[in-house]
C-alpha cells in the first residue's frame, strides 16, 4: 500500500504500527524515557513535514527508523560533548556516563546493568545493527535499507557485534575452555 | 570440518539460503561444539533483548502523543490566517515578474509617449518648436577668412589703411 506522509489516515496507520519500535530503538540509545518520547515526536513531525510518498509501509518504517536512530545518536553525541566540557570546567575526572541513573526503570538489576554496559561498549556501527535487529525486529534486508549499506555488510556487522558482546560478557570459547 | 561461525550467525538469524541451511542443520545434528557455539550466540541475543523496555511503559504516552501530533499537524494547519500564511516565491518567478513590470512600464511610454496636451496642465512643455525663426545655421555667422577676398581687395584695403606693401613671389628674381 502506498503511504503518503501528509495523509491523515496513512499517518495514523504508520504511527500505530511503528511507535513501539521507534521508542524501543531510541530508548536503548538515550536511556531516558522522556528524551525518547521527545525524539519520537520529532521523528514523526519530520515524517509529516517531509511530505513524502512511500512505496510501501515497510519503506516508511525504514525511513522512520533511520531518522529516529540518527536523532538519538546525535543527541547522545551532543550530550557527551557537553558533559566533557562541564567536566573540564569542574575539573572532576570521569563522573561516569550520562543518564546512567535516569534509566533506573529500564535497568533494574545488576545483570541488566552489565548487559547494558556490554551493549554500550560496542562501536556505533555494530550497536546500530543489534538495536535494529533485536528491538526493531528488522531482518538483514531491512537493516541494509535503514543503514544504507549492503546485506553482506550487515551480515558481517551482526556477526562481529555478537563476537564483541560475547567477548565483553566473557562467553567466548577461549574463556569457556 | 566445522562450520564457519559467521555462517552460524547467519543461520541463527534465519537468513541462510539453501543448500547451506540444510548443510548447517546436518552438521549441527552431530557436532556438539557447533551446537554450543550457536547456543551461546542465541543466549547473548536473548540477554540483550531482555533489556527491552516493558511495553506498558513504552505505550504509556502513545495515545497522548498521537492526539498531540494529530492536532498539531492536521488541525493546526487549517487555522492559519490569511495574513500569517507563508508565501513562498521562487527566485526565477520573482525575476520574471519584475521584468514584466518594467516591460509594461516602458512599453506604455513607448506606445503612447507623453504629449504636451496631456501633461501641459501639470508640467510646462518641453517640446521644441523647430521652425525657421528658431533655427539658425551657426556656420553662416562665422567670420570670413582671408580666402574670401581677392589679392587686389586685400591690397586695396591695406593701402587705404596707409600700409606700404611689397609683394614678391618666392624663388623668382625680379628682372634687372
Amino acid at each position: 500500500m502506498e503511504i503518503k506522509s501528509t495523509d491523515r489516515d496513512n499517518f495514523k496507520l504508520i504511527y500505530q504500527q511503528n511507535y513501539q519500535t521507534i521508542m524501543q530503538v531510541i530508548v536503548h540509545i538515550v536511556y531516558n524515557l522522556e528524551i525518547a518520547q521527545d525524539l519520537t515526536q520529532e521523528t514523526f513531525i519530520k515524517f509529516y513535514q517531509k511530505n513524502m510518498t512511500f512505496k510501501s509501509e515497510d519503506e516508511a518504517k525504514y525511513w522512520l527508523l533511520k531518522v529516529a536512530k540518527n536523532l538519538a545518536l546525535n543527541h547522545v553525541r551532543r550530550n557527551k560533548r557537553e558533559d566533557a566540557m562541564i567536566e573540564k570546567v569542574k575539573n572532576v575526572p570521569g563522573s561516569g556516563i550520562v543518564d546512567e541513573d535516569v534509566a533506573s526503570n529500564i535497568i533494574d538489576s545488576e545483570e541488566k546493568r552489565e548487559l547494558k554496559k556490554a551493549l554500550d561498549s560496542l562501536p556505533d556501527k555494530l550497536r546500530e545493527v543489534m538495536l535494529l535487529k533485536l528491538y526493531g525486529g528488522l531482518n538483514y534486508k531491512g537493516m541494509s535499507e535503514v543503514l544504507g549499506t549492503s546485506e553482506a555488510n550487515i551480515k558481517v556487522r551482526v556477526f562481529r557485534a555478537r563476537k564483541e558482546l560475547e567477548k565483553y560478557l566473557s562467553r567466548e570459547e577461549s574463556d569457556v575452555y | 570440518m566445522c562450520i564457519d561461525s559467521q555462517m552460524l550467525s547467519e543461520y541463527l538469524d534465519n537468513e541462510l539460503s539453501e543448500p547451506y541451511k540444510t548443510q548447517v542443520e546436518e552438521h549441527l545434528s552431530h557436532c556438539a561444539a557447533c551446537r554450543k557455539l550457536l547456543e551461546t550466540m542465541s543466549e547473548t541475543d536473548s540477554d540483550i533483548k531482555s533489556l527491552s523496555v516493558d511495553e506498558s511503559i513504552i505505550d504509556k504516552n502513545k495515545d497522548g502523543l498521537y492526539s498531540l501530533l494529530d492536532k498539531k499537524l492536521f488541525e493546526g494547519g487549517k487555522k492559519v490566517g490569511f495574513f500569517r500564511r507563508k508565501i513562498a516565491v521562487s527566485v526565477p518567478a520573482l525575476a520574471t515578474s519584475a521584468a514584466a513590470v518594467v516591460f509594461i512600464f516602458i512599453g506604455g511610454y513607448m506606445l503612447f509617449g507623453t504629449s504636451p496636451s496631456q501633461t501641459g496642465d501639470i508640467l510646462p512643455s518641453f517640446s521644441v518648436q523647430a521652425d525657421s525663426s528658431n533655427v539658425r545655421f551657426v556656420s553662416s555667422e562665422a567670420e570670413g577668412s582671408l580666402d574670401d577676398y581677392t589679392l587686389e581687395e586685400i591690397l586695396q584695403y591695406l593701402d587705404s589703411k596707409g600700409y606700404q606693401v611689397d609683394i614678391s613671389i618666392k624663388g623668382i628674381q625680379p628682372l634687372e
